[in-house]
């Protein structure tokens, strides 16, 4: 990947930074910064499951029996595919293409889309399956093992958690895509979407783990 | 019996080798602590009064290697506080591990009071009986949230889990009876979940064991039943419920609201309590009494009875007294 | 860079930026003073005086809470409340004082003012995200006093469960709620200090340059951002817990209780490492400054900060000890306990060496500073007391431990919060205050916080355990004693209170370096400009190069 920027691309200063390299730097350090946290969020909240899943084997494995481990296959390709694209979008911001950046990122949003529907079938699959033991409406499929509700509970958690995060993100993906669409943007912003594309690369790496964690440890 | 602390005094009562081998560790680790911290305050005070500004003290460099100093006052304090760490950490382990021959004693948990099981049966609440001289070990469980049981005079205390039994163990040696705690917050009553741990000597622990065990302190315990499970919140005078008062109450008519009058026997008592909604009273009360159904365990509803069968004048003050 | 080290006397010194020749009107506090100006302002320092005058709000809040709780405790029948309002008073100080003042204390108020001006840059690196945070904790403390007002939550600040997620009958949700969203305006704050500490020094102002101060904070800001995510993550699952009951923490389903107090504790105990190093940077700039004198050992003090935020993720487990944990993690945890005291017995060593030989001025900031030193070394080593696992069985959960981390964030932090509060209060406001009121105030604050604590290390070894609304007669004499030292604590508090806002209109103009201090800080005026320097400033060739000059090994800075 080029690291060098075409003619007429880069950053407008701000005006409490010195240089433009400064200012570069920040917002690169800062993404980072803020990305651990998240993925420290994402840790603990992964580490409980891993523990629920060593305390309780039989359990967990029940429980993720009744996972929709295809779903989750597909979404993972998926949100891979939608990392190659945003990957693509910030190699055609370097290069100056703004057309075809904006193409990229709409394609990446398409893609988060088509992931968070296919998670919503996912969801309809459970409740029509009676896992979902926080609506007391529909008994528990697997209530006489109560590890396994926490089990599926966790899921829960653990998937909306992400979902949020990626419905935020295709959010203000599609906000920057709109800005980045007008005349003159690359030559102002184009870090923007090198410090965005990372949080969308998290976003996916946060899936790449929650997926074997969750569906793929546990058959 | 009146605990041996009615005074302030300076020092808790130490009952066991483990105790007192825990007072020693605290008194040396303070001869360490004031070798360290003594010299500091004193060369802080004497530094701003001798260096004050204006003052004609030699402020010349003295020439002392300052990474020497920054590593000796590293290590060595280091070093010095680890002894403590090697001998408390002694301490504890002996401290969890009981010798196999102990007696256990069951101890259960929940809000807002301990109850007591020993192996011969007799149960206490709030009190403990034990004799010196014999290990002992406690098997700790709580019923609802986290509590925990501390008795200063062992210098011991271990939390009361919901889910799995802890353990604590001692060998007392000298006679007395001293505070009983709950130290982990565990909501409205924490403060008043306690009451004494009597050490008595083998002797006196049988006779209490066959005579007293069952009868004595079954008031006191009927008592503290009828506070733990709110009849006191509402049926003691003061309370802004106004619940008919109990005291005096078992032998006598009551009037019904049908009508009827009956007895207020063991049987009708009892039925009242598991069904307040049934036989409701005349006289304009208004039945906001809830059902403890499935809340009291058998046998302690029947000490609850047995207390208002001698429950013949209210407690004068608050309901939630400390205890002595 | 000059070779060679200088050998006492005066430094040479580079020319500094001329006194600000502004008008009154040009400086950032008197510039523009909508309250738009105000509430949508990006400056840092604007910022640090929105969160002053927050925090300040806060501490009233949670001072008179715990005024409730010592007035409940001069009794010991608990005549004069019921024990649910005492739960309640207590819960509510311990929350409002640690998420709602010491954690923001000095790092959202002295650290958003002065890390940019320590490091002669113009602004934090993200100065909107700046301003967010502040949003960001006003609406955690909207949730948190929303708890409050619709009667209050009975948990204690930790939250244990099951009391917390099953058992309590108060307003927990709204609290867990506030508290969780505070914790974002946390990490907001230490990754901008993070990034503007890494990328916008000034040319010249290498690592081993800044203030310690800047070292303090960087250190905190590294606990900001690795600790708080998971306190996140245990509210989240409490939260999840006391809402759909979703069985983590509870065993009937699986779960464990004990598991909260890990995650709890794994954030908590960095946290109030969090709620400590910015006081010691406070520290760090007040006694050189009132010595004169450059401060000792200056490299240790820096990595040691370092080695405090590293090490302090690593000792949670000795809140623990007796929960019937296995021996080797307390082990484990006892011994880490007690190698992390020892970076803070290298400051407070080297602060004492400072001293030593300098020209000292006993003004209202070095007394905090020294009072700061001995209370803070006798908080720290009672926290040797509790690491040891044998003295830990008796005294934890007692009153020892409430005198021990009092000594810390009081005796400490405050002290801290305090002194600093008067060092800069000139650069802050352009005013001084009060000397006379400022040393007398200092001294009661000292007098009305031993009295009030103190006692209670007796009280904890005399067995009388935290948390209770009610206690057995003979620890009376000790809890009045308590309790009137917070009768001369509070009135101690008051004094600054009104002595610092009279001098907003009436104290005397400050110069641009009333102490004589070093730090990019004192090169420009008082207040600064609203872009911080006239013209760049001159990065001094060492750090804390005042008059006096100690005797140190010639490689200490390059």
């Amino acid at each position: 990947m080029s690291k060098e920027l075409a003619d007429g691309v880069g950053v407008a200063r701000a005006g409490h930074f010195e240089t433009v390299a400064q200012q570069r730097a920040a917002a690169t350090l800062g993404i980072w910064a803020w990305l651990i946290t998240e993925l420290l969020l994402f840790s603990a909240l992964f580490l409980v499951a891993l523990i629920v899943r060593i305390q309780h084997p039989e359990a967990t494995v029940a429980a993720a029996k009744h996972l929709k481990f295809w779903i989750g296959a597909t979404n993972t390709v998926v949100l891979i595919c939608s990392s190659l694209t945003m990957s693509m979008a910030i190699e055609f911001s370097r290069i100056g293409w703004q057309r075809a950046m904006v193409r990229a990122m709409l394609a990446t949003a398409a893609l988060g889309g088509l992931f968070l529907v296919l998670k919503g079938y996912e969801y309809y699959a459970d409740w029509d399956e009676h896992m979902m033991p926080f609506l007391g409406s529909r008994p528990f499929a697997l209530a006489e093992t109560p590890p396994a509700r926490l089990f599926v509970n966790l899921y829960y958690v653990a998937t909306i958690l992400h979902a949020v995060h990626l419905f935020t993100g295709i959010a203000l993906l599609l906000g920057m895509t709109w800005m980045a669409a007008k005349a003159g943007f690359l030559s102002r912003h184009q870090n923007w979407i090198e410090v965005y594309g990372l949080y969308w690369h998290f976003i996916d790496l946060v899936w790449i783990l929650a997926f074997p964690i969750l569906y793929v440890v546990n058959r | 019996m009146t605990p041996n602390h009615a005074a302030l005094e300076l020092w808790p009562a130490a009952v066991s080798g483990t105790a007192t081998e825990t007072d020693l560790l605290i008194l040396a680790f303070t001869v360490l602590t004031l070798l360290l911290t003594v010299p500091v305050f004193v060369a802080i005070t004497y530094f701003a009064l001798r260096y004050r500004e204006g003052s004609e003290a030699d402020r010349s460099p003295s020439g002392i290697r300052s990474n020497l100093i920054e590593i000796s006052w590293m290590l060595i304090p280091f070093l010095l506080t680890l002894i403590f760490f090697v001998w408390g950490a002694r301490v504890f382990i002996a401290s969890k591990n009981a010798p196999p021959d102990a007696m256990v004693i069951e101890a259960i948990g929940r809000q807002w009071m301990w109850k007591f099981q020993h192996p011969t049966g007799q149960a206490e609440i709030n009190d403990l009986h034990v004799p010196i001289g014999q290990p002992i070990r406690l098997r700790i469980i709580s019923q609802d949230v986290i509590h925990a049981l501390y008795l200063p005079a062992l210098r011991l205390q271990v939390a009361a889990l919901p889910d799995r039994y802890t353990d604590l163990w001692f060998k007392a040696d000298k006679i007395g009876t001293y505070h009983l705690y709950c130290s982990e917050y565990c909501g409205t009553d924490h403060s008043v979940m306690g009451g004494e741990i009597s050490f008595m000597n083998p002797g006196d622990y049988q006779d209490w064991l066959t005579h007293s065990g069952a009868q004595q302190g079954k008031v006191a315990a009927g008592r503290t039943l009828y506070e733990a499970y709110g009849c006191a919140g509402c049926h003691d005078p003061g309370s802004s419920v106004k619940a008919p008062s109990l005291a005096g109450l078992y032998g006598s008519p009551v009037k019904l609201a049908d009508g009827r009058t009956v007895t207020a026997d063991d049987a009708w008592l009892r039925e009242k309590i598991l069904n307040p909604n049934g036989d409701r009273l005349a006289e304009g009360y208004k039945q906001v009494m809830p059902s403890f159904a499935g809340r009291i365990p058998e046998g302690e509803l029947g000490t609850i009875i047995d207390f208002l069968k001698s429950y013949t004048a209210p407690a004068s003050g608050k309901a939630a007294q400390a205890t002595p | 860079m000059s070779a060679s080290g200088s050998v006492g006397g005066t430094a040479r010194r580079e020319p500094h930026a001329p006194e600000a020749t502004l008008g009154r009107k040009a400086d950032y506090l008197h510039a523009d003073s909508t309250l738009r100006s105000w509430f949508l302002t990006t400056d840092h320092k604007r910022i640090a005086i929105l969160y002053l005058a927050s925090i300040t709000g806060f501490f009233v809040i949670g001072a008179v809470a715990a005024g409730v709780v010592r007035l409940a405790l001069i009794v010991p029948n608990g005549a004069i409340m019921t024990n649910d309002t005492y739960n309640k008073a207590f819960t509510i100080h311990g929350v409002v004082m640690v998420w709602f003042f010491l954690i923001p204390s000095i790092p959202a108020t002295f650290g958003n003012f002065l890390i940019p001006l320590m490091i002669g840059a113009k602004d934090l690196a993200f100065p909107k995200l700046n301003l967010t945070s502040w949003y960001v904790f006003m609406a955690g403390a909207f949730f948190t006093l929303v708890s409050l007002v619709l009667g209050g939550v009975d948990t204690g600040w930790t939250f244990y469960a099951p009391l917390s997620t099953a058992f309590s009958n108060t307003w927990v949700l709204p609290a867990l709620i506030g508290v969780t969203i505070v914790g974002f305006s946390s990490i907001l704050t230490g990754l901008n200090f993070v990034v503007t500490i890494h990328t916008m020094r000034a040319p010249g102002m290498t690592w081993f340059k800044l203030p310690i101060f800047v070292w303090a904070h960087y250190a905190t800001s590294l606990i900001f951002l690795l600790a708080t995510p998971v306190i996140t993550t245990a509210l989240i699952l409490l939260i999840m817990e006391r809402g759909f009951h979703i069985g983590v923490f509870d065993p009937a389903y699986g779960g464990d209780p004990v598991l909260f107090q890990h995650l709890f504790w794994f954030y908590s105990h960095p946290a109030v490492y969090i709620m400590v190093l910015p006081g010691m940077g406070v520290i760090s700039e007040i006694v050189p400054a009132f010595a004169q004198k450059k401060l000792f050992g200056y490299r240790f003090v820096a990595y040691a900060s370092i080695g405090l935020a590293s090490v302090t993720f690593f000792v949670w487990g000795h809140h623990m000890f007796v929960n019937g944990q296995s021996d080797l993690a307390s082990l484990v945890f006892s011994a880490l306990s007690f190698a992390v005291a020892v970076p803070s017995a290298v400051k407070v060593y080297n602060w004492t060496a400072t001293i030593h030989k300098g020209s000292l001025r006993l003004d209202t900031p070095m007394l905090y500073a020294m009072g700061y030193i001995g209370l803070f070394v006798l908080g720290g080593l009672t926290g040797l007391y509790l690491a040891t696992l044998a003295i830990n069985q008796h005294i934890h959960a007692t009153y020892f431990v409430v005198a021990h981390f009092h000594y810390i964030m009081v005796g400490g932090t405050v002290l801290a919060f305090l002194g600093g509060l008067h060092f800069w209060w000139p650069k802050f406001t352009g005013r001084m205050y009060s000397e006379p009121w400022g040393r007398v105030s200092a001294m009661l604050i000292f007098i009305g916080f031993n009295v009030t604590f103190f006692p209670q290390f007796i009280l904890g070894y005399l067995g009388m355990p935290r948390r209770y609304a009610t206690y057995p007669v003979e620890f009376q004499l000790l809890n009045v004693l308590s309790s009137a030292g917070a009768t001369i604590l509070a009135a101690g508090y008051i004094f600054p209170m009104l002595y610092l806002v009279y001098s907003l209109w009436f104290g005397r103009k400050a110069p641009a370096n009333p102490w004589n201090a070093k730090g990019l800080e004192w090169e420009t005026g008082s207040p600064p400009p609203k872009h911080n320097f006239l013209s760049p400033p001159a990065v001094p060739r060492i750090p804390y190069d005042y008059p006096i000059q100690a005797q140190e090994a010639q490689d200490q800075h390059g």
